[in-house]
């Protein structure tokens, strides 16, 4: 079936493929094209460096128009990363443009891990420790680094039903 | 909108004794040049305007009208900020938020067509 937001994942997905952006890896699902996995590859010289992230995108018949929903099914410990994994970040919610695509959604994702903005926090600990104590801050993101490299049975399990 | 401007312009230099190099035209034209005048040709630039909503071509028809296999010709809007889209996309859009989608000002139409 060919509707105007599965042409344009594809294009999305043509573009990715052209012009990979560095530590950034998205494919859409064998039966799905509105269902992407991707993966965030923490960026250098930060606590999340060498992190493999993996992450779910939903779309629907509405992108561009409306942003898809995104969300971590590697675990984080960030202050904009809800519990489950959802993640506050104005441009998937009311800063989003039909203009963005899946390397733009992800490339602002993956610039997000090392510039959280405390003001809005989704992980209220995550947001007082990196203010506070940021040794302990960094000692529980590079947990969930460590954690990334190993794809838990149920999360891989999710991915694959998916 | 980019254009790519092409000038052409005919032009014999007669009766102009100040520039050497039209010494030897000069002697062997029977005319005085009096006026000259540039033709401008522009076309769209096909490789580089692309509907930023959709990723297609402006030159070609949106993707809403490709699905659809609609074969009328997808027309162009401009914006005051001169940005443009396809018609389609953009009125997609605007159901959202009125706003232009590349420089986020107020979205006011400025011209719609080819």
């Amino acid at each position: 079936m060919s509707t105007p937001s599965r042409l344009r994942l594809m294009r999305d997905f043509k573009q990715l493929q052209k012009d990979p952006p560095a530590g950034i890896a998205a494919v859409p699902s064998d039966d799905n094209i509105l269902i992407w996995h991707a993966f965030i590859l923490g960026p250098s010289d930060t606590p999340f460096e060498d992190g493999t992230f993996r992450l779910l995108l939903e779309f629907t018949e509405s992108y561009p128009n409306k942003p898809p929903s995104v969300r971590f099914t590697s675990k984080m410990f960030h202050p904009n990363v809800y519990a489950d994994g959802g993640i506050c970040l104005d441009i998937l919610q009311n800063r989003w443009s039909p203009t963005y695509d899946v390397s733009a959604i992800l490339t602002s994702i993956q610039s997000l891990l090392d510039e959280p903005n405390v003001s809005s926090p989704a992980n209220s600990e995550a947001a007082t420790l990196y203010q506070t104590n940021r040794r302990e801050y960094e000692k529980r993101v590079k947990m969930t680094v460590e954690q990334s490299w190993n794809a838990e049975p149920t999360l891989a399990s999710n991915l694959r039903a998916s | 909108m980019s254009e790519n401007s092409q000038t052409s312009a005919q032009s014999t230099n007669a009766n102009n004794n100040s520039n050497p190099t039209s010494d030897t035209v000069s002697s062997s034209v029977p005319f005085t040049l009096k006026r000259w005048n540039l033709v401008g040709i522009w076309s769209w630039d096909v490789a580089h305007d692309v509907c930023a909503i959709c990723r297609t071509a402006l030159s070609e028809s949106c993707l809403r009208c490709q699905a659809a296999s609609n074969l009328q010709e997808c027309i162009i809007v401009w914006g005051t900020c001169n940005h443009s889209f396809h018609n389609c996309c953009m009125s997609q859009w605007v159901k959202q938020r009125a706003q232009c989608p590349l420089c986020q000002t107020d979205w006011v139409i400025n011209r719609i067509g080819q």
